[in-house]
């Protein structure tokens, strides 16, 4: 079956150290695929490789079978791949609600044309967009903070909010970057729900994680990274078992 | 009376240009110090169309506006396409550029300037009726800027700002949203070129030189960047200035240098002591309509 994401051959290297050896990735609508693998072994890289915020050397990514490589970050986007940051990189200005309302697929407030002439359509939009955003708060259990301001929210929240902001595009392929780093608690439980129900809706997911529990509980398949290039893929339980990973992971 | 005139047109005037200029520096963080050659494009534009084309003073100016604006997306555009400061730097080559060319071409004057410019309104309806169109030119201005940083444009612009990579990953495209902030900015300064042309019906290259990028960029700084009331005060302060300093009755020759010291001096001071400016802007972006109810409502 084809994949809704299909990365093939992907290589990059930057002054000689190499952070994608011939990659070959598909993610497959309902699946969650974790990426592991120590620091260094260029799980991010990836990720900035497919979002083309970082181009590559050869290779290709496809969406749904065209190809994005002459796309765009931003294009490749609006085609339907989303991603959240390890580091949240939310709009700190912002409050929670702003942060998800700029989000959509298709923003009009962002072409000062329509802020000028077509005023009942941002209207529309803005009260549809808003009834989604605290619809996918309310889940996270983030509606009563829907009016602070997103640099003000717990580590944790935060990292619930750039989640909620990387579904308003109702993308089709979602990469999630460490979500679980710093998040724990109620929190925690949340992601891990909201992960599944993503999946579940029908969208490709791949997540980056180095919390093996979270990957373990959620992904119905890992891919180890090692030194830009991938080693073995498998159910998450088989590749925790390898001792040959698990020394790679690890170290000496 | 005349007299008077002429610092309320020329204050009205600043204002205009500060409140643009807040659009572009302030509100989405475009560094550049040609402001004053799209003002001075819009005036020689509207000079010569109307006194050497002979075309009716309001279309000449319509047409200063869009040369001021297009000329400001020729720049914009190579130098947005790549990341980093370059605008700043094609903004310093092109504000020479430009008017090393008014200063040669026999078109526009050369350096003696371009004088018996046709006047507006002026001799219909006195020059009472310049002020109202200079005034109520600045007004809608001031609530255009104003209802911009407030509307969904507003809080696209403050989240580009924020983080722009972040901006990239939610399907934004920053770079022509740039272009067209930069655009709308320097067509305004276009347009308060030709209203300052058709009034004092002289105008000259050095009236357009970096001294008006460092008082400009120095209303905005001092009033108090992304605000409404900033640059208005801005512009009121700094043209008050040298009218205080003119009744000292120093020669003319030391008036021009004091001033420039004057802006710096205060650009200065201001990053030492009150980095936010006479108005300082509230860190936190909000809508006209608040939607804090409605929220809650639906709670």
């Amino acid at each position: 079956m084809a994949g809704v994401l299909e990365v093939r051959d992907l290589s990059k290297s930057f002054d000689g150290i190499v952070v994608a050896r011939h990659i070959d990735l598909t993610l497959q609508s309902r699946r969650v695929v974790g990426l592991i693998g120590p620091n260094g072994a260029g799980k991010t890289s990836l990720f900035n490789l497919i979002c083309g915020v970082v181009k590559s050397d050869s290779g290709s990514v496809l969406l749904d079978g065209a190809p994005l490589d002459r796309m765009k970050f931003h294009q490749r986007v609006r085609g339907g791949l989303s991603r959240t940051w390890q580091h949240t990189r939310l709009f700190p200005s912002l409050p929670v609600i702003d942060n998800l309302l700029i989000a959509t697929h298709d923003y009009p407030g962002e072409r000062l044309v329509n802020v000028l002439f077509a005023r009942r359509r941002l209207k529309a939009h803005d009260g549809v967009a808003r009834d989604k955003a605290l619809s996918i708060l309310r889940k996270m259990g983030l509606a009563n903070v829907a009016d602070d301001l997103a640099s003000d929210l717990p580590y944790g929240q935060q990292k619930l909010v750039g989640v909620a902001r990387a579904l308003m595009a109702d993308a089709k392929c979602l990469l999630l970057d460490e979500p679980m780093a710093g998040v724990e608690g109620q929190a925690y439980a949340a992601m891990q729900r909201v992960v599944r129900e993503v999946a579940e809706s029908g969208v490709a997911v791949c997540v980056v994680e180095h919390n093996i529990a979270f990957i373990r509980d959620l992904c119905d398949e890992g891919v180890f990274m090692f030194s830009g290039a991938i080693m073995a893929r498998g159910s998450v339980a088989e590749l925790i078992r390898d001792p040959q990973l698990t020394e790679l992971y690890f170290g000496h | 009376m005349e007299y008077l005139y002429g610092i309320i047109i020329i204050v009205g005037l600043y204002v205009i240009l500060a409140t643009s200029f807040n659009l572009i520096i302030g509100y989405g963080g475009l560094v550049s110090i040609a402001h004053p050659v799209f003002f001075a494009l819009g005036a020689y534009t509207s000079a010569v169309l109307s006194r050497d084309v002979g075309a009716p003073v309001l279309l000449a100016m319509l047409a200063g506006t869009l040369i001021a604006l297009l000329a400001s997306i020729a720049l914009a555009l190579p130098s947005l396409r790549v990341s980093g400061d370059y605008l700043l730097i094609a903004s310093i080559g092109f504000q020479l550029g430009i008017l090393e060319m008014i200063k040669n071409f026999r078109f526009t004057g050369g350096p003696g300037g371009f004088t018996n410019i046709p006047p507006f309104l002026i001799r219909e309806f006195g020059r009472e009726s310049y002020v109202v169109l200079v005034l109520a030119v600045m007004i809608a201005v001031i609530l255009l800027v104003w209802w911009i940083s407030r509307s969904d444009y507003g809080r696209a612009m403050t989240a580009m700002r924020d983080d722009e990579l972040a901006f990239s990953s939610i399907g934004r495209d920053a770079m022509w949203m740039k272009i067209a902030i930069f655009g709308l900015g320097s067509g305004i300064a276009g347009l308060a070129g030709a209203l300052y042309a058709h009034y004092f019906r002289f105008i000259a290259p050095e009236q357009f030189e970096i001294l008006q990028s460092s008082a400009i960029l120095t209303m905005v700084v001092v009033g108090g960047l992304r605000t409404t009331w900033g640059p208005i005060v801005g512009a009121l302060l700094l043209q008050a200035m040298p009218q205080a300093i003119s009744f000292l009755h120093l020669p003319p020759s030391v008036l021009g240098p004091i001033q420039g010291l004057l802006f710096t001096g205060l650009v200065l001071v201001f990053m030492f002591f009150r980095p936010q400016g006479l108005v300082p802007a509230k860190d936190v972006w909000r809508t006209v309509q608040r939607t804090a109810g409605k929220v809650r409502e639906n709670r």
